[in-house]
């Protein structure tokens, strides 16, 4: 039943990380035991309406998450999971906002590699303030008694108003764990290689990328720097690896094998053209044409690209990092399963 | 709910929390899985919550008290609860227990 299916999902986003899948298989076994009995007794399937109200009175994915939660002792488990859930949102918004804002004020002053490492090296204190400061206020809530803490547990999102129908469609969070199918591989190989001529033919007939717009541009008194050939041939090496990597794992039989270590690698290889493009020579990546080129425009255009290419790489090295921390639970949880 | 009320059922589900695991664990003399187990007592009386049954197997586990191990029944995987040696000798000191505050609750009604 695929609203069990979302609400199973629901649950095990709260579960405490390391036994998820173990309490989720057993708690499916039970619920689908339940429901066969159920419908066994209808002599039909649950409607929608029966299937949801079902699943409701089996309680919040929240609160039916907590109850397997170990016992806090300064934050206790009435509170424990809004504060989770609260810290959890507080260092990610905390993390997006500080990273961009020095980002974006480094780039304003045109500051230097290691003002931009600072930045990592900032992150830790951040998170040290933030967390603290969460905890105290949890603690203060805790400490000033049951009644408050009571009504501290109504609110979103351990709120017992939720419905089972506002629960998010199942994989739409982790999407990339569920087995690919061999269509879906061979499509992905098809429209590759469609893809990857379309990237050859663009230089000659640039009105494949551009359209009309080609022969307008063509006009204009700019043209492209050198770094462009080498930005582009590494676009063009980068997409063949990909292609060739996808070609193998369907011709040797792994096309339903995880993807997230390739999409790791293919992440961290789209720093190279990033990198060509920031270190082109006096950082010119617009050049003048003929006389008729306005000198002011071209170098705002040239600084403007710049300091888009510093954030985009920027942007790059987060979901790198990201993702290298995935890996590493996924691998943690498949060792402890094990 | 007016405070009465809320004090009221703070208390019985305080009463009820060590019935509950007394309850489990006479029931799980025989095996069971988590739905099976909660059917069986449903049917002697003692209606239990999905959520409040399913995490007690997993805490009484962890405490020792249960032994479990996962098993195909009817095309499905299922994990099947027993009381554990531990778990029996416990489980007889706190049938004294509650035979004794029985009796003594009696007297005092």
């Amino acid at each position: 039943m695929e609203l069990l299916d979302r609400y199973l999902q629901a649950v095990k986003k709260h579960l405490p990380w390391e036994r998820q899948d173990d309490i989720i298989a057993e708690l499916r076994a039970n619920l689908e035991a339940q429901l066969e009995d159920k419908e066994a007794e209808l002599g039909r399937p649950l409607t929608k309406e029966e299937a949801e109200q079902w699943i409701k009175q089996l309680g919040s994915p929240i609160q039916v998450a907590a109850r397997y939660q170990r016992q806090q002792y300064l934050i206790g488990p009435t509170l424990f999971p809004t504060y989770w859930y609260v810290l959890k949102l507080a260092f990610m918004w905390a993390t997006g906002i500080y990273v961009v804002a020095r980002v974006m004020t480094l780039a304003a002053q045109g500051s230097s590699a290691e003002a931009y490492a600072g930045i990592a090296l900032g992150l830790p204190g951040m998170w040290l303030i933030n967390a603290a400061i969460i905890t105290l206020v949890f603690a203060v809530i805790e400490l000033s008694g049951t009644q408050f803490g009571a009504k501290i547990a109504q609110l979103p999102p351990l709120n017992p108003g939720w419905s089972p129908l506002d629960l998010p469609p199942v994989g739409a969070s982790d999407g990339e764990n569920k087995p690919w199918s061999f269509a879906k591989a061979v499509a992905e190989v098809v429209f590759g290689c469609l893809f990857f001529a379309w990237l050859l033919l663009v230089p000659h007939y640039p009105y494949l990328m551009f359209g009309p717009g080609a022969w307008y541009l063509a006009s204009l008194p700019y043209k492209l720097a050198q770094a462009w050939w080498p930005f582009y041939w590494s676009i063009v090496a980068i997409n063949g690896f990909e292609l060739m990597w996808k070609f193998a794992d369907l011709t040797g039989g792994a096309w339903q094998k995880r993807r997230m270590w390739r999409h790791w690698a293919m992440h961290t290889l789209s720093l190279i053209p990033l990198g060509i493009l920031l270190a082109a020579p006096g950082q010119q990546l617009f050049l003048a044409k003929s006389a008729a080129a306005n000198v002011k425009t071209l170098a705002d255009a040239n600084l403007g690209l710049h300091k888009a290419l510093m954030i985009a790489v920027a942007v790059v090295v987060l979901q790198i990092v990201w993702h290298a921390g995935k890996m590493a639970v996924e691998s943690y949880r498949k060792r402890v399963a094990a | 709910m007016t405070l009465t009320e809320n004090l009221y059922e703070n208390l019985r589900l305080e009463l009820r929390r060590g019935c509950l695991t007394l309850a489990v664990l006479a029931q799980l003399k025989q095996e069971h899985y988590g739905y099976t187990l909660r059917k069986a007592l449903a049917e002697r009386g003692m209606e239990i919550d999905e959520s409040t049954l399913y995490p007690l197997l997993r805490r009484l586990e962890a405490q020792g008290l249960l032994t479990s191990e996962w098993r195909e029944e009817e095309k499905r995987n299922k994990r099947f609860y027993k009381l554990s040696a531990d778990g029996e000798q416990i489980f007889a000191r706190l049938i004294e227990e509650w035979n004794a505050i029985n009796t003594s609750i009696a007297n005092l009604l």
